[in-house]
């Protein structure tokens, strides 16, 4: 079912331009894993809180060994008046020098026991953040790729005509994965570095209000810069992801259509379009490389300039007096804490403007409207008598001027089969592409035993209709799922009749697996014709009232196709159906032939009157008549037109 | 449907693990090797750049020492050397000297950022070139590659190596690569610096490095099983996606939307649980090395403290005592050691994927194309058309002949009608004449010049092709056709399009010749697709004409379109055709019968007819079909042919 509709219309290649806001509506998608995200953001707090704390108790250690070797220094002096006098004047007595000399080792050694138990919460908890939020992030991914599978599989087949299978997977793949990325590990970088900055800031002040005020301003400076660095990087990206894939696009015509190129020895050319392609994706990329070779560093300098910034108005301050020298060393403890984050903020710029550039490639999808949708009122389809009407149908594709069927009327009474007949591009695929509601009628209805098929159910519309093309899709699976494709509930008996209704059994059965073959994509490859004769087997199994089908075959040996046309034959008695006939023997047997030419019926009737009627059906049929009159002199049997008007 | 496979592919088949290092990393070095100068820049950038991170903790500390709380630890230059005299020193000169000591902070931090900026930008740009260098050779390969090569390999193996392969490499090139080898640069010079000032007390404060190694060993290589797992359930989802939205309108049409969005919901709820298996091994990873350092640290700042405080054991083990101050500079120097290590370990599994996407894509480069031009070939001269196939034996495996010795000869002109069951071996015969394979044994010449004497490419170029699946390119139209010959004037294109009755259905396209056509020529009806395929072979004017089936699955009226077309295409040329049409078999000079890999008829269809052999098996089983449409009751219009013979 290689088609998207009738001919004449190209096809235009690559979704439209994405719309902003992706980024946000990602995010919200957290709140449906609102206990994952609560463990690994509590988690997050308490693991923070603890890397706050170690410095803190560090500096205590220091200040233990500094306090016991002072006093060591005391109690080592002669005892006497000038001993006295220093005691004194450290505002200390003897009784507390030798507790501190005693207990400075004991002192020493719990803090560093406190220590490590501090250094193995912040480790769990830290491992629990992580772990959470990779779990919330992959059961996002999980919702995402859910959602846009669902969407996909509905959309209908206007949107197919106008997107690539593989930019679509790309979406639902390398997109998917991208924003995944910034709300897993992105999120927990930005929420940590709010906390540490925060909780740094509120010891800071608590230490020194001056100084803190000091480094306060390059705090807003820093998250501008990025701001504006990560609004520069976002269209940046956005074209990455479009020259890769052109990139690719040659790549893999290359690869598909790799016969041609040797061929018509048009490798010099391929590959001058392929470098062509490449130097542009290099090009974008280096682009990218220049402005984060500015960031990068600018991050680092920031908290660097803080750095210096505190080691000159500290040390003016503890010069002045006003300032001790063990306060300025925990202060600048918690600078590290301040600027380690903004340098880490600059790096999650990267990863968030690559997730809105794919976060809103995904929500495009998710946004888009299916064009054929049930109305909220629709009914199922009753059991169909078969009675098919188009009144006044007409056809155009996204609301080009050009009607693709204009003005098609006709009607089909249950059982009857309907040849369609016409040159390429005159409309045969789009009538039979709107009786299932592959597409909606532009103007005018299509009914079917008098209900307009706009208003029942899609389901219930497509169980009743069967349809047989020539390029026929295997699905990954046995040759058995295959036949129950749209009946899973089948019996192997109704499976095995259906087979061998479609000459199927035959080759089936001379399988090893018989029925269990697994064909598809990692299966037995089957020849054009098997699946063809699966596909009809796979129709009949659904006993459908109304019957779609292209009688041509394609690319198979002679045997093989005479066996498929008596398949298709046994398929089409007594139901409606609808063929694009190739066949003399199905026009001659149809009961009504409609002859299309630029969308329009240009004439109607059985075979006999259309002879008389029609020079366009004439010549049509002439055209393919001229070869079997020429079998029919040579061979015993056949069909001709003089043998059929005598 | 190609490209589909090709992005299951993409995450499917990846192993991560590279099998020989040192040998993939020295053929990606031989790529850097025109770099060298730029790279002996990044070089030196780094070794600056860290210097600058090294240095600049002395300068605060004599920031401190010298001023801020002078001692005799001052060796700060512009200090006199007596303490006494810095004491003595007046505020503002104090300030002024502190100032010096912060501009030069400051001088270094904006040294130190530069360098790292244009290393970081040298590297990228270096890189990006290696990686452009990488795909343009991997496009190079695939022409040269036979297309034995590719009924071997799925296209999107390859592809996979262009993309997946070639985005590992990038990303560890552009940030990890750079940050690991400054890291370890880093690294070395503490590791240094500690062992000068204190041999013993540094290789204490290394204690907990054995453990961060390990650690850090052991959960990769759970991690990375795990994530080859991973890999495989990411190739389970991309199948399915790609099934399902190949066969999104099969899927409608039978109703099996909900059962596939329910079979996919399970595949990718069990590729979501093995990525959060992988990524528990992963997550363990930071904060366990984070762990480890905050206990080097209080062994550090325990020991140290203890050697201070005079403990004799500690003493002892140290050789004697330290300063309080070389007890915070290993507490700085283990916490600036420890960043860097965290780092490359993280980094560590890109770096590794890496090795092993590079390894995979010298795989595809290193590959000796097994169809190359013989040294001394030469221009295959024009092509009159004379073709002559010498017991010619063809296998693909070894073992399994598809051609068992096939004489065949035609003349200028002659059209040759190849027919045969499935597998009989049509297909190989007609790839044998442009060389797309090169036989087995036996030889193929073309006006008396063996096909693999010449240049391939002369010779495929007055060859022409049309194809059972015409593939288009995702070009204008107006490209498409002058596919075969580039340099065709727009007139040339335009009769050429209308010789192959294509020009009606393009002039009602929208942008007419140069509407761009979708992937794979979507958008286009399979007989329109093969009309533009037949007008591409008529513009290239080829000398010998190959023909696969391209008549059967069109409507009648292109049918007889392309028939006209065809036979103005056929005319003066040599032709193959690998027929189900019994009109064409019919104007056939000759038809070859094939069966299991052997002509076992020949000669004209009423010949073959008159022989009542294997051919009037195949044909009479056509009739018989004919037959059974004809008894079916159809109202009397259908009527049986012996009286009308």
């Amino acid at each position: 079912m290689g088609r998207g509709g009738p001919g004449g219309r190209p096809g235009r290649g690559g979704p439209k331009q994405p719309s902003n806001g992706g980024l946000p509506r990602a995010i919200r998608y957290i709140g449906k894993h609102r206990r994952t995200a609560f463990f690994a953001y509590s988690a997050l707090i308490i693991a923070t809180l603890a890397q706050l704390a170690i410095p803190t108790l560090l500096q205590n250690i220091i200040t233990a060994v500094i306090n016991g070797v002072k006093a060591q220094s005391f109690l080592a002096m002669a005892p006497g008046k000038f001993r006295d006098a220093l005691i004194a004047v450290q505002k200390t007595s003897l009784a507390q020098l030798t507790t501190d000399a005693n207990n400075a080792q004991s002192i020493l050694l719990s803090a560093g026991a406190i220590i490590v138990i501090f250094a193995a919460t912040r480790g769990i908890f830290s491992f629990v953040q992580t772990f959470q939020a990779e779990t919330m992030s992959q059961g996002i991914a999980f919702d995402l790729r859910n959602a846009l599978f669902a969407k996909l599989q509905r959309l209908s087949f206007s949107y197919y005509d106008q997107n690539q299978t593989g930019q679509l997977m790309i979406r639902a793949t390398d997109d998917v994965e991208k924003v995944r990325l910034f709300l897993g590990q992105g999120m927990l970088i930005v929420l940590q570095a709010i906390v540490l900055i925060v909780g740094a800031l509120l010891l800071a002040f608590n230490s020194n209000v001056a100084l803190t005020l000091v480094i306060l301003p390059i705090l807003p400076i820093a998250f501008v810069l990025f701001l504006g660095f990560g609004a520069m990087a976002f269209p940046l990206f956005a074209k990455v992801q479009i020259k890769l894939g052109r990139l690719n696009t040659v790549l893999q015509e290359n690869l598909a259509g790799i016969k041609v190129v040797k061929a018509f020895a048009r490798e010099p050319q391929e590959q001058q379009k392929f470098d062509i392609a490449a130097t542009d994706l290099m090009q974008q990329s280096i682009a990218i490389t220049k402005r984060f070779t500015v960031l990068f560093p600018l991050t680092q300098l920031i908290a660097q300039v803080g750095a210096a910034a505190i080691l000159y108005f500290g040390g003016r301050e503890i010069l002045s007096g006003d300032l001790l020298l063990a306060q300025y060393q925990t202060f600048s403890l918690y600078l590290i804490f301040i600027f380690l984050p903004v340098a880490q903020l600059g790096f999650v710029i990267n990863i968030a403007a690559q997730a809105a550039v794919s976060a809103n490639r995904v929500f495009q999808i998710l946004d888009t409207k299916n064009e054929v949708a049930d109305k909220p009122n629709a009914v199922a389809l009753p059991a169909v008598q078969g009675h098919v009407e188009f009144k006044d149908v007409a056809f155009r594709y996204f609301g080009n001027s050009d009607p693709v069927l204009a003005g098609v009327t006709f009607e089909a009474k249950p059982g009857q089969t309907v040849a369609l007949l016409g040159a390429t591009g005159s409309g045969k695929t789009t009538i039979i592409n709107l009786l299932p509601r592959f597409y909606d009628v532009s103007e005018g209805s299509v009914l079917i035993d008098g209900h307009d098929v706009r208003d029942v159910t899609i389901d219930s519309l497509r169980q009743q209709i069967g349809i047989v093309l020539q390029e026929t899709n295997l699905f990954s699976g046995s040759i058995r799922d295959n036949i129950a494709f749209g009946r899973p509930d089948a019996t192997m008996e109704e499976v095995i009749s259906a087979a061998t209704a479609a000459a199927a059994h035959e080759f089936i059965t001379g399988f090893p697996e018989g029925y269990d073959t697994p064909v598809g994509e990692r299966g037995t490859t089957l020849s054009g014709g098997q699946k063809q004769r699966i596909a009809i087997a796979r129709a009949l199994l659904l006993d459908p009232r109304i019957l779609i089908l292209d009688d041509s075959t394609s690319s198979v040996d002679l045997t093989t196709e005479s066996k498929i046309q008596a398949a298709l034959d046994r398929l089409m008695k007594g139901r409606t159906s609808f063929v694009i006939a190739q066949r003399i023997t199905t026009v001659l047997k149809a009961d009504q032939i409609l002859v299309l030419d630029k969308g329009k019926v240009v004439a109607s009737g059985v075979h006999k009157d259309l002879m008389e009627d029609s020079p366009i059906y004439a010549e049509i049929y002439n055209s393919q008549l001229v070869g079997d009159t020429h079998e029919a002199s040579d061979a015993p049997i056949a069909a001709t037109p003089n043998a059929q008007q005598a | 449907m190609g490209m589909m496979m090709d992005q299951s592919r993409l995450f499917g088949g990846a192993v991560s693990k590279p099998k020989n290092i040192f040998a993939t990393l020295a053929q990606l070095a031989t790529y850097f090797r025109p770099y060298w100068l730029l790279m002996l820049m990044v070089a030196v950038l780094l070794l600056g750049s860290t210097w600058a991170q090294v240095t600049q903790p002395d300068l605060t500390q004599a920031a401190v020492d010298c001023y801020l709380s002078p001692t005799k630890a001052c060796t700060y230059a512009a200090i006199p050397e007596n303490t006494k005299d810095m004491v003595a020193m007046s505020f503002d000169d104090k300030v002024a000297g502190l100032a010096g000591i912060v501009l030069r902070v400051l001088a270094l931090y904006i040294g130190a950022a530069i360098a790292g900026g244009i290393a970081f930008y040298l590297f990228s740009w270096t890189g990006a070139h290696v990686i452009r260098q990488l795909r343009e050779q991997i496009i190079r390969r695939i022409h040269t590659l036979s297309l034995g090569y590719y009924a071997e390999n799925e296209a999107g193996n390859i592809m996979s190596r262009v993309t997946s392969d070639i985005d590992t490499i990038n990303q560890a090139m552009s940030f990890a690569l750079i940050s690991v080898v400054g890291g370890a640069i880093l690294v070395v010079w503490i590791v240094i610096k500690m062992l000068q000032a204190s041999l013993v007390y540094a290789l204490i404060s290394f204690i907990a490095l054995p453990l961060m190694i390990g650690a850090t060993l052991w959960l990769s290589t759970l991690a990375r099983r795990a994530f080859r797992k991973s890999r495989a359930e990411m190739g389970n989802v991309n199948a399915e996606l790609q099934e399902s939205l190949s066969g999104v309108r099969e899927v409608q049409a039978f109703n099996r939307e909900q059962e596939n969005i329910d079979t996919f919901r399970k595949t990718n709820a069990s590729n979501r649980d093995v990525n959060i298996r992988a990524v528990s091994y992963t997550s363990a990873l930071a904060p366990t090395l984070d762990a480890l350092t905050y206990l080097a640290l209080a062994i550090v700042v325990c020991v140290g403290g203890l050697v201070v405080l005079g403990n004799k054991t500690f003493v002892d083990l140290l050789g004697g005592s330290i300063s309080i101050g070389l007890v915070f500079a290993f507490l700085q120097y283990v916490q600036r050691f420890s960043q860097p290590i965290q780092q490359i370990a993280t980094l560590w599994a890109n770096i590794q994927s890496a090795i092993a996407g590079a390894e995979r894509i010298f795989g595809l480069i290193d590959t000796q194309p097994d169809l190359v031009d013989k040294p001394n070939a030469i221009d295959m001269p024009t092509i009159k058309g004379k073709v002559e196939m010498v017991d010619v034996k063809c296998e693909y495996q070894k073992g399994v002949p598809v051609l068992r010795g096939i004489n065949l000869s035609a003349k200028p002109g002659q059209t040759i009608a190849i027919v045969g069951p499935t597998g009989a071996g049509k297909t190989t015969i007609i790839n044998l004449l442009p060389r797309f394979y090169d036989v087995s044994s036996g030889s193929v010449k073309i006006d008396d010049i063996d096909v693999r004497d010449v240049k391939a490419a002369t010779l495929r170029k007055q060859i022409g092709l049309v194809l059972q699946d015409s593939f288009l390119f995702s070009d204008t139209v107006m490209n498409n056709i002058r596919y075969g010959r580039p340099e065709a004037t727009d007139d040339e294109v335009i009769a050429a399009a209308k010789l192959a009755s294509a020009d009606t259905f393009i002039e009602r396209l929208p942008e007419k010749y140069q509407t761009i056509l979708g992937e794979r020529g979507s958008g286009l009806s399979q007989g329109q697709r093969q009309l533009l395929s037949i007008a591409r072979a008529a513009l290239a004017d080829p000398r010998i004409l190959i023909l696969d089936e391209a008549t059967s699955s069109v409507d009648t009226r292109t049918e007889r379109l392309i028939q006209k077309a065809f036979e103005k295409l056929l005319a003066g040329r040599t032709s193959f055709v690998i027929a189900h049409r019994l009109s064409t078999i019919r104007n056939a000079d000759m038809v070859l019968m094939l069966k299991a890999g052997e002509i076992v008829e020949r000669g004209t269809h009423d010949e073959l007819i008159a022989k009542k052999g294997a051919y009037y098996d195949l044909y009479m089983s056509q009739f018989q079909r004919l037959e059974a449409d004809e008894s079916a009751p159809a109202e009397g219009t259908v009527t049986t042919a012996p009286q009308g013979a």
